[in-house]
């Protein structure tokens, strides 16, 4: 998502390619935790394709972006859904966390947000959402992922390089990798429940819990 | 030892981003120390564009301060801001998770001027409390600035485009395109290749040096304000590099001797099409015209007197000083329409929304639309954009 900001109208297409249609099967398994009732909060919301499916299971969600483009798009899709009701649009970056309440959200969710954030931004989402979690809540993240093996990576490098081409010819996008996400969670205070990585390594989905030695 | 490291990796940086300068490098972002800070100790912002952060550094070095350097992906802060990458989020998010809330026991932040157009003061002092104070243009001019207790010059307001940017400029196109000219020339013609480098670094820096000869010529374009992509201004700049450029031709084919028609006919067209390339957006390249790829080029700055509470704000964050104060009331007059770029600082920052954009039609843009579509590839920044 690093130039999408760029071009919003058209983020959603340079998605689909960029994971080969996957995108769908993607979120499906992103939301598959999510239950009636729940109060999630979708960082990164973008053009609020995960949020939607969310609030499809029953949830509540508050859909937090930077891009004011993207959140507009986000609205009008909410009203074509009908469910402006169970999603509050806010336009506010990671930063700003610190304004919810703790323990106030049973499921923080985020899709290709997490790996934009610079290492310090990144620290300090995680910090927030552990605090704004309930107890037993829930992190959910898909994202892109830097391989760890380097044959992987290399192989990476070069199934991608002629996506990320086209990608950025049609619709002026790309996005960018995590790395070392499950460290990262641990000394956050969070436990990988389930990580689900592809073949290639290059897109990994966590569900991670709570940690209950984590002090901060 | 660490000093001449420091200037040898400075040169390289130099010379590597100056020669690549159109695209991003990113510096790690975050809080850095500068001499030996105290609580009291400004705090500076800028984007992460390696070489700027460099220069910033450099040019700072003997005021002990902090610097936060914000997530702008690599970009330098002038077309961030325009752009989008350097917005109110990248600012509210170094200044809260960077750690120098804790440092300092001010909320003073001085950013450079020209992020003026994508960082609105207001929101940021209303989200995070921190005041916004709008340094200098040229961080060369910090120190001046500092001792002038936070006040600038008209100078220090004021974008120009000297000969040394406007060689930077120069080598920013010839550098890429040399290179990518190169790997289509090598397969056929390799003994051409010198001839090549010469006449595309010739044809951009004598477009860039000579400029200041244009620009009468742009600005007469410029009045007219008819929206063209490439307007008859820019034709006639064309017609005189290439004209210039065939000399570069014949010396060439009289040096090799040869008067074989294809290859001067081959030359003739290598020429022309440099020449298109680089006169192509010829104003986007400078900083004195917006680039021709935006439609709010012809746009003009309306002020509402009804709203200005004379604050000058516009005043301090206009880049080509096109505002001056009325002698009678308080309040903000837009007196130097010719010399304004359309950047929208002024629209963005008006805390009354007091500055408006208006179309050639009369159809008004509001400060609502400014501030949120940002310029870029894809901006939508149009009258129709308002409405849908």
């Amino acid at each position: 998502m690093k130039v999408l900001e760029s071009s919003p109208h058209r983020y959603d297409k340079g998605i689909r390619i960029l994971t080969l249609g996957k995108i769908d099967e993607i979120y499906d398994r992103l939301i598959e935790k999510i239950g009636k009732g729940d109060r999630v909060l979708d960082i990164g919301c973008g053009t609020g394709l995960l949020s939607i499916r969310a609030i499809n299971k029953g949830a509540s969600v508050v859909g937090i972006d930077i891009n004011p483009q993207m959140l507009e798009i986000a609205e009008k899709r909410a009203e074509q859904f009908e469910c402006q009701a169970e999603l509050e649009l806010l336009e506010m970056g990671v930063a700003e966390m610190d304004r919810f309440e703790d323990s106030s959200f049973d499921k923080v969710i985020s899709s290709l947000c997490f790996s934009e954030l610079p290492e310090y931004e990144l620290e300090y989402t995680l910090k927030q959402t552990r605090r704004i979690l309930k107890e037993g809540g829930l992190l959910i993240l898909g994202d892109e992922n830097k391989p760890k093996n380097f044959i992987k990576r290399f192989l990476n490098f070069v199934v991608r390089f002629p996506l990320v081409i086209i990608t950025y010819i049609l619709t002026q996008t790309t996005t960018s990798a995590l790395s070392n996400i499950d460290l990262k969670l641990r000394s956050s205070g969070f436990e990988p429940i389930s990580v689900r990585k592809n073949k290639l390594e290059n897109f990994i989905e966590i569900i991670a819990g709570k940690s209950e030695e984590y002090l901060s | 030892m660490r000093k001449l490291f420091d200037r040898i990796s400075y040169f390289w940086i130099t010379v590597i981003e100056t020669l690549l300068r159109f695209f991003p490098f990113p510096a790690k972002t975050g809080m850095v120390k500068i001499g030996s800070p105290d609580s009291n100790s400004p705090v500076f912002l800028t984007c992460n564009f390696q070489l700027t952060v460099r220069r910033v550094k450099r040019a700072l070095k003997g005021i002990d301060c902090y610097l936060l350097v914000a997530n702008t992906r690599g970009i330098n802060v002038w077309c961030a801001a325009t752009g989008g990458h350097l917005n109110n989020h990248s600012v509210i998010s170094v200044i809260k998770t960077s750690g120098i809330e804790e440092k300092v026991d001010h909320k003073k932040i001085i950013l450079p001027q020209l992020a003026a157009p994508g960082v609105e003061s207001k929101v940021i002092k209303k989200k995070t409390s921190w005041e916004v104070l709008w340094g200098p243009v040229d961080i060369k001019d910090i120190k001046e600035f500092l001792e002038n207790n936070f006040t600038k010059s008209e100078q220090m307001h004021k974008v120009t485009f000297p000969l040394t940017e406007r060689i930077e400029m120069a080598i920013m196109w010839a550098f890429p395109l040399s290179v990518f000219l190169s790997l289509i020339w090598i397969p056929f013609f390799i003994d051409e290749l010198l001839a090549l480098w010469m006449q595309v670094w010739g044809i951009s820096l004598m477009t860039f040096i000579f400029y200041p000869i244009f620009e009468p010529i742009l600005l007469l374009e410029k009045r007219q304000k008819k929206y063209a992509f490439f307007g008859w201004s820019k034709l006639l700049i064309l017609i005189f590099i290439s004209s210039f450029s065939l000399l570069g031709t014949v010396i060439y084919t009289i040096i090799l001797n040869s008067f074989e028609p294809w290859l001067f006919a081959r030359w003739c067209i290598f020429s022309l099409i440099v020449s298109i390339i680089i006169v192509i957006d010829l104003t986007g390249t400078t900083p004195l015209f917006k680039s021709d790829t935006h439609g709010d080029k012809v746009f003009t700055i309306k002020v509402d007197a009804e709203k200005c509470k004379g604050t000058s704000i516009c005043l301090s964050v206009c880049p080509r000083n096109c505002f001056e104060m009325s002698e009678e009331r308080n309040l903000a007059i837009f007196k130097h329409e010719q010399d304004c770029v359309q950047c929208s600082a002024c629209i963005v920052q008006c805390p009354f929304d007091a500055i408006q954009f208006e179309d050639q039609k009369g159809n008004i843009l509001t400060p609502e639309t400014v501030r949120k579509f940002k310029l870029n590839l894809s901006g939508k920044r149009t009258i129709r954009g308002n409405q849908s």
